[in-house]
Parts: C-alpha cells; structure tokens; sequence
C-alpha cells in the first residue's frame, strides 16, 4: 500500500480549474518525480496535496488519512514536509533559525535534529549563525530541504528543487535528495530538469494540460520514445 | 539647550515605545494601523481608572515611592492595564481584521477600518472620562537638579529606564523566544511560516497582545509625565508613524532609533519655534524622510523585523 494516495484531483485557483482529475502514488522510501511542460499543473498538484490549495474534487490520503482540505500546519505535523519553489527560506533569520522554525512543531526542542540536518548538509554548519539573505542560491535551497527535515517527515515534497540554481548546483540538489533518501524518507518532486529528475528517481508522472499523460518505471520512461521527443528535449 | 535635549531624550523614550509596538505591528499584520495611539490612550485611562478609583475604592495604600509621584497603585496598574489592552486588542482583531483577513481585503481596508476603531476608541473615552484633562496626581515633585542647569524629574528617569526595559525585553523575545522567533518568521515570510506548521492566526493573537501592551505602557508613561486627555493617543499618531518610518518601517531597532530622534528633534525645536509647531517638526522629518531614503535609516529591502 502507498504512503500518499491522490486520486481524481480537480483543482486550480478560484474559478480557474488547472488540473482535470489527476491521480499519483507515492510508496514508502520511494523517490517520485512529476514531471511535464509549463503550465501543466505540476505545481497546482503539489500545492494541492499539501492543503495550500483545496480541490473542488477528489481525495488525497495520507497513511490512511484522509487530509483532503486539511489546512498545512495540520498535514505537516502528520510527517509530510513541503519545499515550495520561491521564497521557501526566512531570508532575515539565520541558517539555525531557519531550522528552529522547521522544528516548530516539535516539543523537544531542535537542537538534536539540527545537527542530524547538519550532517546531510555539512555547508551549513559552518554557516548556521549567518542570515539567508547572505547566503548563495545554492546553500539556500540547502536551507529550505533542511528546514523540511527538521520534523522528521516520512515524505518530502519539493517543488522544482533546481529551479534558478546554477548548473554546478543542481547535481549537488539531486545527490542530497539521494541522502535525503536514503533515511528511508520518500521523496515526491516536481522538476523541470526532467530528465535528470527521472534518473534520480524510482517512477515517474508525466503530465499534460492537467492530467495523467504516463506513468512508469523512470527507466521506461527514459526509454519511451515518445516521451523522450515531447518531454526531454532529445530522443531515448 | 541640553535641557531640551534632555526632555526630548523622555519624550523620545515614550515616542520610540509606541513606534516600536507599532512597527512590530505592522511587521506581521501588514497594514499601518491607525488605532495605535488609541490604544496607548485605552491604556492610560485603564490605569487612570484603576488608581484613582478602583484602587481608592478598596483603599489600597496611596504612598508614593521615594521622590515618585506614583506608588503601589500605580506599580499594579501597569500589568493590569497592559492586559486588558492586550485582550481589547485581540477582540478587536477578532471582530473586525480576522473577518476582513478571511475574505482578503485589500490593505487599503484594513488601514480604513483601523481609523474606524481609532475613532470609536476615543468615542468610548469621551463618553466615559470626558472631554476634560485628567491627572494621575496633583502632587508637585521637585526636580533634580543636574550639572549644566539640567532639571530632571525622578518620573522621568522611571519613563526612560521602564522604555528602555519593555523594548530590551522585546529584543530578548524576538530573538531568544520561541514565539518571539516565529513572530520574526511570520514576518519575514507568512506562508512558508504556515507551511512549517505555525499557527499564523495564533501569531496574530501574540501580536496585537504584545504591541497593545506595550502601547498601554507608553500611554501610561505619557499619562505620568504630562496629563490624560482623550486625544493623547490621536496626537502622537503623526510622530509615531515619523519615528517607525524614520527607523526604517517594520523594524523595531530602526523605531527605537527614530523615536528618539523625533523627541528630541520636536524639543530643541522649542528654543527656535512656537511649542505649537510641535508636530509639524514631526510632519517634516516624515516628509523628508519619504522624500530622500523611504526605507528609512535602517530599513532594508526584504522583508523581516
């Protein structure tokens, strides 16, 4: 059984409707991404899931939990983290304050969790007392995964994780999620950079004009020619 | 001349307590409140009440403290008053702002419907006190005197060290506090506050109860060192607006700042001007200010307090 469970999403903003009936799983410990052409509601979807946005149809669960409608600081106490594309740090607290925030919800403190954060993301820890706003574009995507961890979560969402990052970075991005990962924590992400993301990835969506176009294996994907044309930029 | 100065060090105490409870405001409800120096106003006249009648009433001792003008009356007033100005604030957000925030009005809004509680506010003192001056006492103190012809009164030393207590304590709190360090996050980034799984809405709750005290404060010590009167708070709006957008709006260090500088600016002015042109000083310098360097002395681009 998965971990999340959306099924038949309709969602968009106001009467605007962007997604048509989507449906996604994401499995324990898997890594998932989404992946499509702009403006196809790779991000109407994550915003949906995460209660930032209420779907006017279907459901999303969450362990068996229905969360539909249930309002973020609900969902995230639950163990489901999300990273939003733009403005996901506090830009004028410090790198340790960031991750307070992050641990907001715990009740012991954030100190401990801190410094398992700060083992994934080594360039932080020499910077922990300086402000976001001094810090690179890269270390501040840093910033927003490792503010996400802080709970502990069970699943990350990342919106476009490598958006505006310079090249150098981006596969610095994907091996940290590989980390991430690797704490058994599932990871569903929504990238731009498709073809990298299906390479670090277990399964994939593919999406089009708000609804499900493929889903498979990554490798399939990368390998199906159609996809390969319309979605990557080149041929598998 | 140092005189002035002097005086304007006390006004500028009180000044920057209320720019900076009203700045903090700002930083998390995102609008210039108007009813600010209301509240300051609700405050002294709670006070007022409590230690001229309340207090009487129960025949709570009145002795003064040392060469103070004021005694235990005054020293339980304080947290009391700072409290029910907290909750009138609060209740007032929940009537008028949180129903104004779910249906998303432009802040446009939220400034107009601030004016409107500001007026009523002072409606409610008039209809209550009257129109009339008040004092907290009629007892003359003497002043101190201090080298270089300086007249200092014992209450205006209590004025200057309680401000500089009330915005050291709110320093500590932001920084050090875990509420205090959500308010600043709140501030700098509401949604991704929400998304971490802060209580937004409880954040304004602690808000408007912290800048509503610490207005009380100010109003208090406005009340001590000169007199109540229902417009108190409508009068010192101008300034308080001057000194926050002066220390750079949104930033608490930048109010404390700019409320000193307004104070003893407005004072020295007196060796120059009519005591009457008082706020226009006040007018000048937030002109200038807009004029030359908007994000004030030590505003910054983004976002944050």
């Amino acid at each position: 059984m998965s971990l999340l469970e959306a099924s038949d999403i309709v969602s968009g903003y106001g009467q605007i409707e962007i997604l048509h009936g989507v449906s996604l799983s994401v499995g324990a410990g898997e890594v998932v991404a989404i992946i499509g052409p702009n403006g196809c509601g790779k991000s109407t979807l994550m915003k949906t899931i995460f209660g930032l946005l209420e779907p006017s149809k279907g459901t999303v669960t969450y362990n068996d939990t229905d969360i539909t409608g249930m309002p973020p600081h609900e969902i995230v106490s639950l163990g489901v983290s999300y990273v939003p594309q733009a403005d996901n740090t506090f830009l004028s607290l410090t790198v340790e304050e960031n991750l307070a925030m992050g641990a907001f919800l715990r009740t012991d403190g954030y100190v401990k969790q801190a410094e398992a954060v700060y083992d994934l993301f080594p360039d932080l820890k020499d910077r922990r007392q300086t402000k976001v706003a001094a810090l690179s574009g890269g270390q501040r995507q840093m910033v927003a995964m490792a503010r996400a961890l802080m709970l502990e979560p069970k699943l990350l969402l990342l919106d476009e994780p490598t958006a505006g990052l310079a090249p150098v970075f981006v596969e610095t991005v994907f091996t940290q999620i590989e980390y991430v990962n690797a704490q058994g924590i599932a990871v569903l992400m929504v990238e731009q950079n498709a073809r990298m993301a299906l390479e670090h990835a277990q399964r994939g969506y593919v999406l089009a004009s708000g609804e499900n176009r493929f889903t498979d294996d990554s490798g399939a994907l990368l390998a199906n020619e159609e996809v390969a044309q319309l979605y990557l930029g080149g041929t598998a | 001349m140092i005189a002035l100065v002097v005086d304007g060090i006390i006004l500028g105490s009180i000044l920057s307590l209320g720019a900076v409870s009203l700045t903090l405001v700002y930083g998390i409800v995102r609008f210039a409140n108007f009813a600010h120096g209301d509240l300051m106003a609700v405050g002294a006249y709670e006070a007022f009440f409590l230690v001229n009648t309340a207090f009487v009433a129960l025949g709570l001792p009145d002795a003064t403290f040392g060469p103070l003008s004021f005694g235990l009356p005054m020293v339980l007033a304080l947290p009391i008053a700072m409290a029910v100005t907290a909750v009138v604030a609060v209740i007032v957000d929940r009537l008028v702002f949180r129903p104004m925030r779910q249906r998303r009005y432009a802040t446009v809004m939220f400034v107009v419907g601030s004016l409107a509680v500001a007026f009523a506010i002072r409606a409610v003192i008039f209809i209550v006190w009257g129109p009339e001056f008040h004092f907290f006492t009629q007892a003359l103190r003497p002043a101190l005197q201090l080298p270089y012809e300086v007249r200092v009164k014992p209450d205006q030393i209590f004025i200057l060290l309680a401000c500089l207590t009330m915005v050291a304590g709110l320093y500590f709190f932001l920084q050090r506090a875990k509420i205090g360090r959500a308010l600043r996050a709140t501030a700098d980034n509401p949604d991704l506050a929400r998304i971490s799984g802060i209580n937004t809405e409880r954040m304004m709750v602690w808000t408007w109860g912290i800048g509503a005290a610490m207005a009380a404060t100010a109003g208090i010590l406005l009340g001590i060192d000169a007199q109540l009167r229902p417009e108190m708070g409508w009068n010192l709006l101008l300034p308080l607006f001057a000194a926050a957008i002066l220390g750079g709006i949104g930033n608490p260090y930048g109010a404390l700042a700019g409320g000193m500088v307004i104070g003893i600016v407005q004072q020295v002015s007196t060796a120059f001007l009519l005591p009457t042109y008082k706020p226009a000083v006040a007018f000048v310098i937030l002109i200038l200010v807009l004029l030359i360097r908007p994000r004030g002395l030590f505003g910054s681009e983004q976002r944050g307090i």
